[in-house]
Order: C-alpha cells, then structure tokens, then sequence
C-alpha cells in the first residue's frame, strides 16, 4: 500500500472511490451485518462485545495478556473490541479489506506492547484508541521511510509521560463521560475532525453551514471537554 | 516551560492522528517539554476513547481471530529488534527532540546551514508534507529578521535560545502562529543563538526595502 499523509485528500479520494464500488450502501451494511453480530455473541460467553463488558474487564485482560502472554484473553480481547476498532477504520475512510489488515494490525500492537497499558493512567478503550490511530496513519505510510510514522510522533511507549501518571489517575473512571456532554450538533463537527481529519473550511463547505457556526461549535465542544477534565481532576 | 502554545483545535487534531505531517511533527516537539498540553492531549484520546467505543460494529471475518492469533509468536521477534536499532542510532542526538531526530540526524552545530548572510542561516528539514514546508533558522545573537509579513500561516517553535517581536518575548518550547495580520521583526536575544522550527504553508512575504532584496534568499 503506498498512500500519502495523515490528512491526504488523495487516501480519502481512493478509498471513498473503492467503497463505491460495495454492492450494498455502507450503512445498511452496517445495520443488518450488527444485528447478526449481536445475535452470535449472545450465544458464547466469551464473544460479549463492548457494551456487554465492563471498562475494568478490558483493563483485566490487557493486564493479563502484558503478564502472562495469555493467548485466551487475547482471544477474549479480540472478540469484544474486533467488531468495533474494524467499524472505526472504516469510518475513516478504509475498505472492507483495508480495515481488516488494520485490525489484525492493531491486535497484534495489543499483544506486543500490552505492558506499556498503564490503567493508572487511562482506561483500555482510550489505549485501544492510540493504537487504531497510530496504526492508521502507518499503514497509510508503509514502505515510505522519509515520511512521518506515529513513533516519531508519539514517542513514549503507549503515549504515556510517566510524570503525568499520577495527576491523569482519574481519567480513566471518567471515560466514557466526555462524548455524552456533547450536544449532537457539535459531536457532529468533532466526529469529522476525529474521522475524517477536516479543516473548519472543509466540514462547512461537507454541511452546508457557515465558516463561523462550525469555529463556534467546535470553540463550544472543547470548552465543554475542558471543563469536565478539570472536574474529574477537582474530584480527585 | 513554554507560555506559548498549540490552539486547542490543534492539539485535538494532533490526538486524532489527523494533523499535516510537518505540524503533526512541530506539535509533537511542544509537547516534549509542556506537560499542560500534554494533558489536553490526553482528555482529547479519551474523548478518541469513547469515539471508538460508540462506533456501530461491523461483523469481522470469521477466520481472522485464528489468522491473527497464529501471527503472534512472529511478530514478537523482528519490531522489537529494529526498535533498538533506531533507538541506539540516535541516542547521542540529545540536542534534538526526540520527533525531529529521524528528519534532523546531526547536532544543530553540524547542520549544514545555508543562507546569504552569516547572521540568518536556514536549513532545509526535508519531511514528506504536501501541504507545508519546513526549516530550521538560525539567528545570531543579537540579530534579526527584516520585517516581514506571511501570505500564508506560519508555525513556529522555539528549539534553543530566545527571540523577541515588537510586542512579546519566546522562549525555548514556545509555539507561535503567525498569519496575514502578523507583521514582525524578530530579534535573537544578546545572549546566545535563537533556533527556531518554522513550518510554513506559503512563502514569507518581505515587508521592508531590505525585506525585498533578502527574499529570495529566503524562500
């Protein structure tokens, strides 16, 4: 795969044009493939998906695959996050195929650098996140070693500074919280930056709104990000 | 510890793994030596935390489970080895942040620096970017950059020394946006050499008599 940058219009352009070609439209896809995913992880225990585990369960898992190098909580891991670190890829432009290799990526990062999770300071689902975003930005890098690669941005194993441990200790029982103080317009906006990597200009232009209503919503959404940080810090 | 700092727009862009290479880069240096910003960080992959965890799942190839766990044992072996590899290569680079030290491989005294005059001296720091160009200046002590304006915006970060514009002083780890409306002057301090990251989306524009002469030196 040779594809440029983090924000390339071109990675976007050749994935939004191979994503044409599905034969079904993404979404409806989307719905009825759920649907029989929740019908198969009822049947087995270990197949619960994410919303069925409790945060601390993949906070346990990952401690026991760093530990241990245990192959069934790797098993149990994948099966509760696979469904959805595939769905973000694919939110982020990638293909069917293309997501899948980012998956099998991602998990085999999880088992490798397991012990760099540190649940002090954050939960397992924002570590997750880490590395589905880093292993975005290399494979859209592969084999192009002058170009920048998400180790020389985030340098420390994990993306954890081990001086910030002790005053991020809470960020972890609060996750989950952040995205529920968002009102849908401005979750809207922040999923485009999230997703798609947008400039203000762009996401107007994709909803049909103002330059400044778009500034305004997201100014709104990291106030309101802001303010709840401070307020899992104060409770400490 | 820097005054100065990436917007918060930036720094949510930068955790969404979504920045432009050579700012994604100059933001990764900030935040090196700014444990503040390391910390919005940090509440904006929680927010890239639950963003994930709300996504609607999709159904995952039966087989890729097993696919995946076979790959296990293999996989160890080779990244770690090379990591070190890296990691002894540039050890002895502790002049240069950690982010730059794969795109900047000597010690800023042993840069090769161009430039037509011997007090602004510029290096060229070739990283991949459609978008932005990137160079480290040099300012001697003392000295300073004619007057000029940007057609574009133009980050900088302070990598050593301080400088001083009109209005304000910056010093080492401090990250300035100037756009447009900026029109400055800056001036190295007295005391030691001012280096400075600067990633630039157009060329700058020479204000002054001595500005319009200077400029295609300092394209």
């Amino acid at each position: 795969m040779d594809r440029p940058g983090i924000n390339s219009d071109k990675l976007k352009h050749e994935t939004n044009e191979r994503s044409k070609m599905s034969a079904l439209p993404q979404h409806k896809a989307q719905v009825s493939l759920m649907s029989n995913y929740r019908k198969n992880a009822s049947t087995s225990s270990e197949g619960r998906s994410l919303t069925q585990k409790q945060p601390n369960e993949l906070n346990e898992l990952l401690l026991i695959i760093a530990r241990d190098k245990d192959r069934k909580a790797f098993s149990e891991l994948f099966n509760a996050t696979s469904s959805r670190l595939k769905a973000f890829a694919m939110q982020c432009g990638a293909s069917n195929a293309d997501a899948e290799e980012l998956l099998q990526e991602c998990m085999l990062t999880v088992w490798r650098k397991a012990h760099t999770f540190k649940p002090q300071s954050g939960s397992a689902i924002t570590w997750l996140y880490t590395i589905v975003r880093n292993k975005r930005i290399d494979m859209a890098r592969k084999g192009r070693h002058e170009t920048v690669q998400s180790d020389d941005l985030w340098t420390e194993e994990g993306g954890n500074y081990l001086e910030d441990d002790v005053s991020s200790e809470l960020e972890g029982k609060a996750a989950r919280k952040l995205l529920k103080v968002l009102p849908e317009v401005q979750k809207q906006v922040v999923f485009k930056v999230y997703f798609e990597g947008k400039s203000h200009s762009e996401i107007a232009a994709d909803l049909d709104l103002p330059l400044g209503t778009i500034k305004s919503r997201l100014r709104l959404a990291m106030k309101k990000l802001d303010n709840v940080a401070k307020e899992q810090m104060s409770y400490g | 510890m820097a005054n100065y700092h990436p917007n918060d727009e930036l720094l949510m862009s930068f955790s969404a793994g979504q920045l432009p290479n050579a700012l994604g880069l100059m933001v990764a240096c900030h935040l090196d030596n700014c444990p503040a910003c390391r910390e919005k960080v940090k509440t904006y992959e929680s927010l890239g935390g639950d963003i994930l965890a709300e996504c609607e799942e999709v159904e995952v190839s039966s087989s890729l489970l097993d696919k995946t766990l076979a790959m296990l044992d293999t996989v160890e072996e080779n990244t770690v080895t090379s990591a070190l590899f890296e990691e002894a290569a540039n050890e002895k680079l502790s002049s240069i942040p950690k982010p730059l030290r794969r795109f900047i491989t000597k010690d800023y005294d042993d840069l090769e620096w161009t430039g037509m005059s011997k007090s602004i001296r510029e290096f060229l720091v070739n990283i991949d970017d459609d978008q932005y160009t990137t160079k480290l200046f040099r300012i001697k002590a003392g000295h300073e950059l004619p007057e000029h304006t940007h057609e574009g915006n133009e980050f900088t970060l302070v990598m050593s020394g301080s400088f001083s514009d009109r209005t304000c002083d910056y010093n080492e780890g401090d990250f300035i946006l100037a756009d447009q409306s900026t029109t400055h002057q800056p001036r190295a301090s007295k005391d030691q050499d001012c280096i400075c990251l600067a990633v630039m989306d157009a060329p700058l524009k020479m204000t002054g008599v001595f500005g319009r002469m200077l400029n295609p030196f300092l394209r």
